[in-house]
């Protein structure tokens, strides 16, 4: 391996990974919370169609980051009223979002498929690497939700909720009202998620884009142990796995494309099997399970 | 009730009458596996329907896009019967066992399904011959290249992505024998992400020329205009819109008059179910415009393998050698029409393995 060669893939990791960790950390914020949130996957969508019509329309991408941040809030709250206030099923409301999101983001984004946009401009910061603000941003924001989540009082009130909700509620915290900010949090990353691939990445709007991203990403939480700095880690093999397939093509590689489209799957077995699981799983206790108060 | 009843009927006697109009003139139905604006095949199809619409007055065309390759589209393209669709083209692939469904069903409706093989007395079955059409495109790319690299990026590799392939590096080689293609598989017909990937991959390979066979062009043609990168496209030729500076050409199917032509055998009452396939010349593949980049001698040579392809010139003729040196084809030997669903392997000039 030549060192042209890994500097590239670690690029096209990079690249590839962003989207992947945006929406890792918005799924994990929720699944600390005790909510688990299967239409990751529409929420990307939503954010990749709105980023991408917003910034269509004003010509300005940071603007058409910002709508699109602020629509995967508003879907992701849309799901918390149904699975908090109407205490729904998290499993089946889920997949009724990403279905709700698929619909919704084609909607939204027809007028504007073939369009042409300003992407996120590049910028090179002391020489590491040319890269739009939203992989700068990537790292700083999985170290501030780490912080938030484990050494602030809000961030021991919101793992408390998805611990044992009843115990929270208890100790003074209302449970409902941490899990819709986890919510809100989760949906403004699932939404910067989605519009990196559309805003940043590649420009275009396509129906369902994000082609799996939103279900790989929920694995990755599960990869990461719902720990902020973990899912850097888990974007970073799972882009890598991508990228270094379609890498060592480019070169030529003497192998067959069918092998090649295997490796991420092939990698990611790998990684599951030496990183084990144990019996101190970090899964939140309570996750999955609707608060019906303490009578 | 009995109001109930009057409007009943007045809604009846409403609907016989539109109806009765309707059947003045040819309904056609179209359904497409995706959006009618993605720039690529889909847009190509759309096209075809609009030149056909606009050559037969009076002619009323119902389109649905979005329709996936499921039972769905079967009863999508009921509905259009219902409306009265005389003629229905189902233009994906996948489309094709429901659409024969339907026609076994419907005896006096006729179909017409793109890219399959199943025939019968009210089905037709049409497609471009896409594989010489390569040809020039790759000769555009032979003479435009400094690096002698080309980039391709492919959706998934079945025979006919192949034959694209080698078609194009021969139609390269013909004019620069220093010419290689480069090719990356993304193992799918629409993942705009990987496409971009891909496509920075090979320029960072030195491919200075890129082109694609996946359902829409976008993805690469913009990160190519983006970089810098000459592009070639496929599927549109309206493609050319998203680089306006670093357009090569492109190839595109042009349906409208095949279309036209079946739309007034059936008008005429003597629609004849045919297995079509038609290149260059034959009035289903066109050459795009070129770019505001490409002088005039490459144009010219372009053209000239373009009109030596619609003249019968098939570049899968031995003796052919893969890019392993083994011999495909012998002398004398050619391969085309169906056979190149078999295709798996890559001529010489191609980096990379086909399977």
């Amino acid at each position: 391996m030549s060192p042209s060669f890994a500097a590239a893939v670690l690029t096209s990791s990079i690249l590839s990974g962003t989207s992947l960790l945006y929406a890792t950390l918005g799924e994990l914020v929720g699944e600390r919370a005790g909510i688990v949130n299967l239409g990751l996957e529409g929420i990307m969508l939503i954010g990749a169609s709105v980023g991408f019509a917003a910034t269509a329309l004003s010509g300005d991408p940071y603007l058409g980051t910002a709508a699109a941040a602020f629509a995967g809030l508003a879907a992701n709250l849309l799901f918390g009223y149904v699975v908090i206030a109407r205490r729904a099923n998290q499993l089946a409301a889920g997949l009724t979002l990403m279905f709700f999101g698929i619909g919704a983001s084609a909607l939204i984004g027809r007028p504007f498929i073939g369009a042409s946009i300003n992407g996120l401009s590049r910028v090179d910061v002391l020489g590491i690497g040319s890269f739009d603000t939203l992989v700068w941003l990537a790292l700083p924001t999985a170290a501030l939700l780490w912080w938030l989540l484990f050494r602030t009082r809000w961030g021991l009130a919101l793992r408390a909720v998805g611990e044992d909700p009843a115990a929270a509620f208890a100790a003074g915290r209302r449970p409902e009202t941490m899990q819709y900010q986890a919510l809100a949090v989760g949906g403004l990353l699932g939404g910067v998620g989605g519009a990196h691939l559309s805003v940043a990445l590649t420009l275009t709007w396509d129906e369902g884009m994000t082609a799996g991203r939103g279900f790989i990403a929920i694995a990755l939480v599960i990869f990461a142990k719902w720990n902020p700095l973990w899912a850097v880690a888990g974007a970073l093999v799972f882009g890598g796995a991508e990228s270094l397939q379609l890498e060592l093509q480019a070169r030529g590689a003497d192998v067959s494309p069918f092998v090649m489209t295997m490796i991420p799957y092939l990698l990611t077995l790998l990684v599951l099997l030496f990183w084990g699981w144990n019996r101190r799983s970090a899964a939140p206790a309570g996750l999955g399970r609707n608060f019906f108060g303490v009578e | 009730m009995t109001m109930l009843r009057f409007l009943l009927s007045a809604c009846l006697l409403l609907f016989f009458t539109l109806s009765a109009k309707a059947a003045d003139t040819l309904t056609v139905g179209a359904i497409y596996v995706g959006s009618t604006n993605d720039f690529g095949y889909n847009r190509s199809m759309h096209d075809g329907l609009l030149a056909m619409k606009a050559a037969i007055p009076g002619l009323t065309l119902l389109e649905a896009e979005n329709v996936p390759e499921t039972a769905d589209s079967e009863r999508i393209m009921e509905g259009m019967i219902q409306q009265g669709a005389k003629l229905i083209f189902a233009t994906s692939f996948g489309h094709q066992d429901f659409a024969f469904n339907l026609a076994q069903k419907h005896p006096d409706v006729f179909f017409e399904h793109a890219g399959g093989w199943k025939m019968a007395a009210n089905f037709g079955n049409f497609f471009g011959a896409t594989q010489s059409a390569w040809y020039p495109m790759g000769v555009a790319a032979g003479k435009m290249t400094k690096s002698n690299t080309l980039g391709f990026v492919a959706g998934v590799p079945i025979g006919f992505v192949i034959g694209n392939i080698d078609a194009f590096a021969m139609g390269a080689r013909s004019v620069n024998p220093k010419v290689q293609v480069r090719v990356v598989v993304t193992g799918s017909w629409s993942d705009k992400a990987k496409e971009a990937a891909a496509t920075t991959a090979l320029i960072d390979q030195g491919a200075d020329v890129v082109t694609m066979h996946v359902d829409s062009p976008a993805t690469v043609i913009q990160t190519a205009e983006g970089k810098g990168v000459y592009s070639i496209g496929f599927q549109s030729i309206e493609a050319r819109t998203l680089a306006p500076k670093y357009w090569i050409t492109g190839l595109g199917f042009t349906w409208g008059p095949f279309m036209t032509d079946i739309a007034k055998s059936v008008i005429a009452g003597s629609f004849k179910p045919a297995f079509v396939r038609l290149g260059l010349g034959q009035g289903m593949m066109a050459i795009a415009p070129f770019g505001p980049a490409v002088p005039a001698d490459v144009q010219t040579a372009v053209n000239a393998a373009a009109d030596k392809v619609a003249g019968g010139f098939n570049p899968f003729t031995g003796p052919l050698t893969d890019n392993t040196g083994v011999v495909k084809l012998k002398e004398g030997e050619t391969l085309g029409g169906d056979k190149m669903g078999d295709l798996d392997w890559y001529v010489e000039g191609v980096i990379g393995k086909a399977k």
